[in-house]
């Protein structure tokens, strides 16, 4: 008696059990599940061919790209390794202000974020009823479906010049003529904001919802008054949230596109859109724009590196 | 806490749900205004441009466009992402953590870069710009998120399960077809739909990668930098409802399968 015969009459087997007793199946079976050890390396390589393939390969290519002469090849002008393309952004200024603005603003933009959601998370965790988080939560969640594109269009006809901020600014008489909020650091500040708030909220809600309510209970009747406990108990037991969540917005903030191009203005270039330009213009300057991709990727991950270093040391340093 | 730091929490909280939601029912007010420019006053409704959408043939081959990308994806992504969490859950080896950091990898790329890698590596292994691009880099993005859905549901498959099965007799491939997968499949629901809303909606890498036929984001995005018009409001509107079904619905799925382990 098999399992696969139990779902069919003991008589006529079922799908299944026709499978088990189909003579070339069970010697492919025979062969594949030998031993644990095989059927192990049976179950492994197809995941370890496709990570390495194509998770780790196009960045690797990137990474072959910047260092070529010229890319794609002409038949006239063979490729040869050169570092030259690195030493471009080192050595022209046009390149580091807008490299630099990125990463000032990526980290603003993080913290400001932290800043703003702490408090909602915190709300959602702690004080909204548990049978209506859901519902408190798919208020902030639906936002979060529409892509990119939508958001920052819901985005612009909000800050525009005859948009309905500066309508509601001049109806109440705190402005006479319109505001320019847009193509500016406020209005690209504001897009990504709202593009990527939710990864800051949801590990910050699921750190603090794992906190157990009777923690600062116990601190309060000891005595510790609402900051220390904010700052002994619930701060320490969601560092790691905060640590996952800054990582992720600083990450995708780094790496926006569209919202720089639609939001921002000509004093608010981003490394992204110069990076994309390399690859619009006609014209071989693909390795060049590889070799930005790279310093930028490697920047972007060592400051997040360190960021998560730095919670991890902080947290262990408040266990002990 | 004292009462006043909970209101003033409750104040964020609210504030913020304003800051989400009142740009995109501005959005959809706009797309029924009766005249080109967008912007405030309203003054006479209408609902040409909402007619004009589903009579343009351009936008309805967008749509279509992206919808068959996202679908293409979505498959292929489930496919890798479900595999290879069956493969690291439960085990541990030599080279796992490497494995399970380079499958989370395509995730935390910031966006351009990952485009910018993507059209390399298409260029370089002779791939056009096109449909099949989009596709292959769309799934790549996705699997982590596959990983990450279904390793969680997989770790409350009780062990016994699948040893209960063997003991039956059924080898590897029957235990996975009658026990494992229909224990995943709301998992595997939920982060199948995720990934069809994270292809639709992803506009930086076919942008990059696409050829001469626009997916609906890049068509917005074209639109947009050519002036806007309530047309975009409405093509929007209609991107907006359809998500948000997608999502309430692939949130269901995800929220009865924890209730359900919470029950067994």
């Amino acid at each position: 008696m098999t399992l696969s015969n139990t779902s069919g009459k003991a008589d006529r087997p079922g799908f299944w059990g026709r499978l088990s007793g189909f003579g070339p199946y069970t010697a492919l079976t025979e062969v594949l599940f030998a031993s644990p050890r095989r059927q192990f390396l049976v179950l492994l390589i197809l995941p370890v061919i496709w990570v390495f393939v194509t998770h780790l390969g196009p960045i690797l290519q990137m990474l072959n790209v910047s260092l070529l002469t010229n890319y794609p090849p002409s038949p006239n002008k063979v490729p040869s390794y050169t570092l030259e393309h690195y030493g471009k952004f080192f050595t022209e200024g046009i390149f580091i202000t807008p490299f630099i603005r990125t990463m000032v603003f990526s980290t603003v933009l993080t913290l400001t974020t932290l800043i703003i959601m702490y408090p909602v998370a915190y709300f959602l965790a702690r004080h909204v009823p548990r049978n209506r988080q859901i519902l408190f939560l798919m208020l902030l969640l639906i936002p979060f479906w529409v892509g990119e594109v939508v958001r920052i269009f819901a985005m612009m006809i909000l800050l525009g010049n005859n948009g309905a901020l500066n309508l509601a600014l001049q109806w109440l008489g705190l402005t006479e003529r319109p505001i320019p909020f847009m193509y500016t650091g406020f209005s690209l500040s504001a897009g990504i904001i709202y593009l990527t708030a939710l990864y800051m909220l949801m590990p910050l809600y699921s750190a603090l919802e794992k906190i157990p309510a009777n923690f600062s209970e116990a601190a309060a009747d000891l005595g510790a008054g609402p900051w220390t406990r904010f700052r002994r108990i619930t701060l320490p037991l969601s560092l790691e949230g905060v640590s996952s969540g800054c990582t992720l917005v600083f990450l995708i903030s780094t790496g926006v596109y569209a919202t720089p191009v639609l939001l921002g203005g000509p004093s608010t270039t981003l490394f992204s859109e110069v990076i994309a330009g390399f690859f619009h213009v006609a014209g071989d300057q693909w390795p060049v724009g590889a070799a930005f991709a790279v310093i930028m990727l490697l920047s972007a991950l060592a400051i997040t590196g360190a960021f998560t270093q730095l919670m991890a040391h902080l947290a262990a340093k408040v266990k002990k | 806490m004292t009462r006043n730091t909970r209101i003033l929490m409750q104040c964020i909280y609210w504030a913020f749900v304003l800051y989400l939601l009142v740009p995109l029912f501005l959005m959809m007010i706009m797309g029924f205004k009766d005249s080109k420019f967008i912007g405030f006053p309203i003054r006479s409704l209408t609902l040409d441009w909402y007619i004009g959408v589903f009579q343009d043939t351009q936008v309805l081959n967008a749509m279509g466009y992206s919808l068959v990308i996202a679908l293409v994806s979505t498959a292929i992504a489930l496919f890798m992402g479900s595999w290879i969490a069956v493969a690291l859950t439960g085990r541990s080896f030599w080279g796992r953590a490497i494995i399970l950091g380079l499958t989370l990898l395509p995730a935390v790329i910031p966006g351009v870069i990952s485009a910018i890698a993507f059209r390399i590596a298409a260029r370089v292994v002779g791939m056009e710009p096109g449909m099949w691009a989009i596709i292959w880099s769309h799934a790549i993005h996705n699997v982590p998120f596959v990983v990450l859905v279904v390793m969680a549901r997989l770790s409350t498959l009780p062990k016994s399960y699948g040893e209960a099965a063997r003991d039956l007799g059924a080898d590897p491939i029957i235990t996975f077809f009658r026990v494992t997968l229909p224990y995943l499949t709301p998992a595997m629901i939920g982060g199948g739909i995720f990934c069809m809303l994270l292809s639709f909606d992803d506009f930086v890498r076919s942008f990059f990668l696409g050829g001469y036929e626009p997916t609906l984001p890049v068509l917005i995005f074209a639109k947009l930098r050519s002036g806007m018009s309530p047309e975009i409001n409405a093509i929007s509107t209609i991107v907006l409802v359809l998500t948000a079904l997608l999502g309430l619905w692939a949130e269901r799925s995800m929220r009865g399968m924890s209730k359900r382990a919470a029950n067994d």
